[in-house]
């Protein structure tokens, strides 16, 4: 079973994100959610897991530590991080691609948004 | 609230997406502009711009309506319904918000740091020179009341 680690310190985002996965037809992933990035990146060393999901505005760790964080770790170099972020625009995403995230999605995300950004995911 | 200004637009676009997107609700102008939250029902947020502009917004809606808001995004009756829930869809929903609004206002290659969400007590603050309100209305006639304040902020109004 694939797993996506979820980070977002909103309850209710974690939630619009886990249901637009089930609506796209990835209900059957393991979801593990994290309200921070140091809740994330312990999750990720302590188990396989296929794609994170961040938001960038979060405390304790925020999202653009989190990508420097998998993306200088020999394990989790190759992890597939995708932003969801309320907190994006041409220039913050050209630096987030930099950095090593994948794509970068703008809040409100809907399931047509996470359909396109996850399509190489799915087809695995 | 002036609608030939650059906030105006942008405000209500970024509202408008965010209602349809995470409530499925359009939104409008409310009808009575002399409208005011009841205090006793009052709830608000605010949250902090940063950079490259300094400002603030606040987010207000009642409680009864905030309830509702949760219990439609969460799928729950209100019985269920927690305070926590209530609190962290008020915060998302002007996360979203302020997101978008700065994204619609400033160009594109133009940076912007936003804070957290936090919880408002008491009532709002006074409404000054340098406050826009925006009094708006979802398609299932609830009230929403958005607040954008701080003189440099606001100066791009004016731009």
């Amino acid at each position: 079973m694939k797993r996506i680690i979820i980070a977002d310190d909103s309850t209710t985002a974690r939630m619009f994100i886990k249901r637009c996965l089930q609506i796209i037809g990835l209900g059957d992933v393991e979801m593990i959610e994290a309200e921070h990035g140091k809740e994330a990146l312990a999750a990720a060393k302590a188990q396989e897991v296929d794609l994170l999901l961040t938001d960038l505005n979060m405390p304790v760790m925020d999202g653009e530590t989190l990508i420097k964080w998998v993306k200088a770790s020999p394990k989790l170099g190759e992890l597939p991080v995708i932003v969801i972020t309320s907190a994006g625009n041409p220039a913050k995403e050209a630096q987030l691609l930099e950095l090593g995230a994948h794509r970068v999605l703008n809040k409100p995300v809907s399931p047509p948004m996470m359909m396109d950004a996850l399509a190489d995911f799915m087809d695995d | 609230m002036t609608e030939n200004k650059p906030l105006y637009p942008a405000m209500i676009s970024a509202v408008s997406q965010t209602l349809e997107n995470m409530l499925f609700l359009e939104v409008m102008e409310h009808f009575d502009r002399s409208y005011e939250i009841p205090a006793e029902e009052l709830v608000w947020n605010s949250l902090l711009i940063n950079d490259p502009v300094q400002g603030e917004t606040r987010l207000a809606m009642s409680k009864t309506t905030l309830k509702k808001l949760t219990g439609n995004i969460f799928g729950i009756d209100d019985d269920e319904i927690t305070q926590a829930q209530m609190d962290d869809i008020l915060n998302e929903l002007l996360n979203t918000i302020v997101g978008l609004f700065m994204t619609n206002l400033l160009a594109d290659d133009q940076e912007y740091k936003i804070g957290l969400p936090e919880q408002g007590e008491d009532e709002l603050p006074e409404i000054d020179e340098n406050t826009i309100v925006w009094k708006l209305m979802t398609s299932d006639e609830d009230s929403l009341q958005i607040f954008v304040s701080g003189a440099s902020l606001v100066t791009l109004e004016n731009t």
